[in-house]
């Protein structure tokens, strides 16, 4: 088990709800210049779970001295904040090993060890195959290119025999692809072929898990573009 | 001193009552009623559209009954009204505070609804005259954040706050109609029954409560949970609350039996639920957490049965629209995506 980054070990508490937004608000108003140094101080020390008074507190998410801070606020410096936001969540969530090509896996203890020890944020996509079904040499070749333009995701194959479970995975079922994240089958593709046209290239495979949204994002924009949506239409 | 010995006897007596009670029409589990109904099968559902442009992390969304258009809320101080079929912006609305934590439709379709930190509920008129989207009221009386509303029409809302309090409005003259006291703690979310005659709300005290609309009271209280409650939902048929906490569980709670029926957990999540979003039929919850997964239970059973959006972290509210044929994820990289 690798051990935690710096980011990880600073998690706020709730980032999602109104508890997210209170977060944030706290957030930025101890990284904004204008906030006076004890003001800062004082969401700091109510952020902080470690207080003596934590039985008053337990009820009540926002204190008094808090909501009197609540005031106009600067434009420009929630603007910087925003892009920031969208950084640092970019980076907790893209930290994990890299890879370049994808990994035969060759017989069920393997598949079960990659399954269960990657780390985990790291995606694993295998491709069930067996030499001869149609669709699984093609596959095979989609997953080589993709594997080179997504390398936080572990791409692997094994032959369906050798995964001990050759039963289960009859020719009827393959090609098939199973996607695993942090031990967790998320996505369970039998017949890959019934969902690809009769050729089938990497950019299609991409497009189908993008779908189900199973791939990260390959290039991230800290922000859109703030022209653009300031001329957003109205219909 | 005498005085409060009694009346601390009397609230025992009272609690131990209804106890009683509760075991009375207890006269199964809902683990043994559904012993012969077979899991739900793995649900995998697909991004059918992406929502661009938003600026920042979406805080809220809810969808119109018309189950085409929806609005969100983003920390960059905008309300937007998509098309989810065309993926147009039917409106953008610029607030006076980023810190928006909730977002509402109104039934007719015309008007929305905002508040966050500025203490305050917004309402905007879509179908002006000019064709322009203004401020119509604001809302102004509660002492603490704004963390939920709903319309009941377009003339009654009622809000959830940080004061503790749910407050009915008039929108017509901008005042307060009944003020809903009576949690411990901040209110963190509320829901409307399918019949608009009934609202519940969900706080930082661990319980939810079941208040009548018209009589102003109170009519059940449901505790169990060991930490706040982000998340409340009524089960579509009207006679179950779902309920989604900081102790990482979701718990059903039926209205006639006044009491839980399951939990929804699993040793594996440790987060807090903070949005959840039944299915149509009541027999899927999607629960969004607050690492920004979401996981899909199946209700009967209570198994997980999937995940949206593949565990890439980073859904930050859902909602599932009124014909059951989509959820829409917000997340904190400002777009919003429509699922099924």
């Amino acid at each position: 088990m690798s051990s935690p980054t710096p980011a990880e070990d600073e998690v706020p508490a709730i980032q999602t709800g109104p508890k997210g937004v209170i977060n944030d608000w706290r957030k930025f108003k101890c990284e904004d210049q204008d906030t006076p140094p004890s003001k800062k101080a004082l969401l700091r020390q109510i952020s902080n779970p470690q207080s003596d008074d934590i039985h008053d507190r337990l009820n009540r998410k926002m204190s008094v001295q808090e909501y009197e801070m609540i005031a106009e606020e600067d434009e420009k410096g929630l603007r910087k904040y925003r892009k920031q936001c969208m950084k640092e969540m970019h980076e907790r969530f893209s930290f994990g090993p890299t890879f370049d090509s994808v990994v035969e896996l060759d017989n069920g203890e393997a598949f079960l060890e990659v399954i269960e020890k990657e780390h985990r944020l790291t995606l694993v996509v295998v491709h069930i195959y067996k030499d001869g079904v149609k669709g699984c040499e093609a596959l095979n070749s989609c997953l080589d290119c993709l594997a080179t333009e997504y390398p936080s995701i572990k791409f692997c194959r094994i032959e369906a025999a050798a995964t001990g479970a050759g039963e289960r995975f009859s020719d009827d079922v393959l090609p098939a692809m199973l996607v695993y994240k942090a031990g967790e089958l998320l996505g369970n593709f039998l017949s890959m072929t019934q969902h690809l046209s009769e050729e089938f290239f990497a950019a299609d495979i991409e497009a189908f898990l993008n779908e189900y949204g199973l791939l990260p994002e390959k290039e991230f924009v800290a922000c859109p573009d703030e022209e653009e949506a300031a001329g957003v239409e109205v219909e | 001193m005498g005085e409060m010995e009694e009346l601390r006897k009397e609230a025992d007596n009272l609690k131990d009552q209804i106890t009683e009670a509760r075991k009375v029409v207890q006269d199964t589990t809902l683990q043994e009623a559904v012993a012969g109904t077979t899991l739900v099968g793995r649900v995998q559902l697909k991004t059918r559209k992406t929502l661009r442009g938003h600026l920042a992390k979406i805080y809220a969304m809810h969808w119109g009954t018309d189950t085409k258009l929806c609005v969100s809320a983003s920390q960059d101080g905008k309300l937007i009204v998509w098309d989810t079929l065309t993926t147009n912006k039917v409106n953008a609305i610029p607030l006076k505070s980023s810190w928006v934590m909730t977002c509402a439709y109104a039934p007719s379709g015309n008007m929305v609804a905002c508040g966050g930190l500025d203490n305050m509920c917004s309402i905007y008129n879509l179908k002006g005259k000019d064709g322009n989207v203004k401020v119509m009221r604001e809302l102004a009386a509660h002492t603490g954040y704004l963390s939920c509303c709903r319309f009941l029409s377009d003339s009654e809302i009622i809000t959830s706050s940080g004061d503790c309090t749910c407050i009915l409005w008039d929108i017509e003259t901008g005042t307060e109609k009944t003020i809903f006291a009576g949690h411990l703690g901040d209110c963190m979310s509320l829901a409307v029954s399918p019949d608009f005659k009934m609202f519940i709300s969900g706080a930082c005290d661990f319980t939810a409560k079941l208040w009548d609309i018209r009589e102003a009271t109170c009519r059940q209280t449901f505790s169990g949970h060991e930490s706040d409650i982000n998340a409340i939902g009524f089960f579509p048929n009207g006679n179950a609350v779902i309920t989604g906490s900081d102790d990482a569980t979701c718990k059903l709670y039926d209205l006639r039996a006044d009491q839980e029926l399951i939990t929804y957990q699993d040793s594996g999540i440790m987060c807090g639920v903070t949005s959840l979003a039944p299915s149509l039929s009541g027999r899927l919850l999607l629960a969004g957490y607050d690492d920004f997964n979401v996981n899909i239970w199946d209700m009967l059973k209570a198994e997980r049965v999937g995940v949206l959006a593949g565990h890439d972290n980073r859904v930050s509210c859902i909602g599932v629209s009124s014909d059951g044929m989509a959820c829409c994820t917000g997340s904190w990289d400002s777009f919003l995506k429509i699922w099924n």
